[in-house]
């Protein structure tokens, strides 16, 4: 081969390459989930009908919760998403015929829903979790739509994103398409019930469990093979949610349902961003649907009558100059509201012999409360829970880690594994 | 259960208190209580919540520290130094006191209580903020946001607050360098 024909060649294919890359970009691979007949309009009757469902699966997918910004307008958006690539604002979904999506057909939210694209060809981020919402029935979608669109119109401006290049650029989103979004909901499970079914639908679809579950690839896609198996989430651990990450923690098929509903159990109050989730979308959620959610990740398909009697993890045994420090420093600043033997006060402060936190694989959950606290929270029913505060001022980074080994080994059976750069790479909030 | 006892010393209101047995599990409000028969810290709520039973905490490095009583084990105290409220005002030799705190005084003249269960606590969190102001002076601009910053966690069932925030303005506004020039 002669220099001329190896630079025709490296001419050509890279043509070819960037023709490929230019279908990907202006969208010729992408596969949308959404079927032909949704092209056809709803009724005014099936829009009166369907709007009464819609409420409830919109409260099951958590729509509220994004789209509405801290005392902001009710489905108005604004509420910020910091990403690595910049901040995104969730948008305004009202039916605002200029600023929501008053002027949006039936069949263009199924495809904003389903497949990520908007109205006009707009690509959504990621940071509205189509990945998820591709699973659920066009029924469903419809429900919400119809929902969505009996609101009263709110007139918000949408804030601009704020996002770097290339992210900036919406089309690029055709690339993380092609290579993280799913295929359609797999079909019915004929080999299980129809609670187990259910179940499935309910995490993947519409609770969108995953999205903070499920460990995410270099592309920040989900990566299916670590599917609901725990991954880090603003400086605190989404913990693995799958039968054996759930039986760690101390849950069991029956309480988690009760904890998802009340959003406190003997193992812990929720916080962060599960305290959102149970405030605006599980404490709704029917039995029946919050059977289901603990059939499936429990993999069962009939839930056990009653609760088995909770283990208690074997302590392990620290060194004995470790646990008189830690426990000298648990007596001084923790006991006096979780108790001496961590037994904690109803309605006040959770227990921490039982706690998930001291169960995890990780120390970081209870090192960063530790360091940081907790704001108190109002739950459903008038429960609640006391603020608490943070220690980071009162306990060196040694001293929060002894406490930490010295909580997991002594109640939750766990080998110390926490150092003292752990601590502090966690104040520094890394 | 048996009870372990630990060797427990510190200062409190500026007198040494000797080597005492203290149960490893007892909290502060306990000790002040039942061991020095200092009763002004306040029992409220016994959760951390509101803030009567609070004592400030001398730093080594001169700031001072509001400490709660109730959630806070006794231990914890182990070679600090320890202001209650027994200790703000000037006392002559037979302990009789002479002269009160400017704080005090101010929430007398303003009337700023009225049943006084949460007074020790109020006094204790404006005491620790004149002492921030001292080191760092704040705007006049920003003084009522200052005062609330501090007092907000100390609750009042009685008074609505607003004397014991009229009080504590007068005390900074008529002591020399709180606020920024």
């Amino acid at each position: 081969m002669n220099k001329r024909t190896v630079l025709w060649t490296a001419i050509v294919l890279a043509l070819l390459a960037l023709l490929v890359l230019g279908c990907v970009f202006f969208g010729l691979f992408e596969k949308s989930v959404v079927a032909k007949d949704v092209d056809q309009p709803l009724s005014p009757e099936q829009m009166k009908t369907l709007a009464v469902r819609g409420a409830y699966v919109a409260v099951a997918a958590d729509c509220y919760a994004c789209h509405t910004a801290k005392g902001g307008a009710p489905w108005a958006g604004g509420l910020p998403f910091t990403t690595p690539f910049g901040t995104i604002y969730a948008t305004n979904i009202s039916p605002d015929k200029e600023h929501g999506i008053g002027n949006w057909t039936r069949a263009e939210f199924h495809r904003a829903v389903r497949d990520g694209v908007g109205k006009g060809d707009t690509h959504l981020y990621p940071a509205m979790p189509y990945a998820s919402y591709r699973l659920m029935t066009a029924e469903d979608v419809d429900a919400v739509y119809a929902y969505l669109m009996s609101r009263p119109p709110m007139k918000v401006a949408n804030k601009p994103n704020d996002l770097n290049f290339p992210f900036n650029i919406r089309r690029v989103l055709t690339f993380w398409n092609l290579v993280n979004l799913p295929a359609d909901m797999p079909p019915l499970d004929a080999a299980r019930l129809e609670i187990w079914n259910r179940g499935r639908y309910v995490v993947d679809a519409l609770g969108h469990c995953g999205e903070c579950h499920t460990p995410r690839n270099i592309m920040q896609g989900m990566k299916a093979s670590e599917y609901l198996k725990g991954a880090v989430l603003e400086g605190v651990v989404a913990p693995d949610i799958t039968k054996d990450g759930l039986a760690r923690m101390g849950f069991d098929p029956v309480l988690l349902p009760a904890f998802m509903k009340s959003g406190i159990s003997a193992q812990g109050a929720m916080t962060n961003q599960m305290f959102e989730v149970v405030h605006f979308s599980t404490q709704y959620m029917t039995g029946e649907d919050l059977a289901a959610l603990s059939a499936y990740l429990f993999d069962l398909d009939k839930l056990p009558d009653k609760p088995a009697s909770p283990t208690q993890p074997k302590p392990v045994a620290v060194a004995p100059e470790l646990a008189t420090a830690a426990r000298g420093n648990y007596l001084a600043l923790c006991s006096g509201c979780h108790g001496i033997e961590g037994q904690g006060i109803p309605h006040v402060v959770v227990p921490l012999s039982t706690n998930a936190s001291l169960r995890l694989a990780s120390a970081r959950n209870l090192i960063h409360t530790v360091l940081n606290g907790i704001p108190g929270q109002h739950f459903p029913g008038l429960e609640r829970m006391q603020p608490m505060p943070g220690f980071k001022d009162q306990l060196d980074d040694r001293q929060v880690a002894d406490l930490a080994n010295w909580l997991r080994a002594e109640w939750g059976g766990e080998t110390p594994s926490a150092k003292a750069e752990d601590v502090a790479a966690i104040r520094r909030d890394e | 259960m048996t009870i372990a006892l630990k060797k427990l010393s510190l200062t409190v209101n500026g007198k040494a208190v000797d080597p005492v047995d203290v149960p490893d599990t007892m909290m502060m409000q306990d000790f002040l209580y039942e061991y020095l028969n200092l009763t002004g810290a306040r029992m409220g709520c016994g959760q951390g919540i509101c803030h009567a039973c609070t004592v400030i905490v001398e730093n080594d490095d001169g700031t001072l520290a509001e400490m709660r009583t109730c959630i806070t084990g006794a231990h914890w105290f182990e070679g600090r130094k320890v202001r209650t409220i027994e200790g703000h005002a000037k006392r002559d030799a037979s302990g009789a006191i002479t002269q009160l705190s400017p704080v005090q005084q101010a929430f007398i003249e303003h009337f700023s209580f009225q049943c006084g269960y949460c007074t020790p606590g109020f006094v204790t969190g404006a005491t620790v903020l004149l002492d921030e102001l001292k080191r760092q002076p704040v705007a006049r601009a920003d003084l009522e946001r200052a005062i609330s910053e501090a007092l907000d966690k100390h609750i009042c069932r009685c008074t609505g607050y607003v004397r014991y925030y009229e009080a504590v303005r007068d005390v900074i506004l008529n002591t020399p360098g709180l606020i920024k020039a």
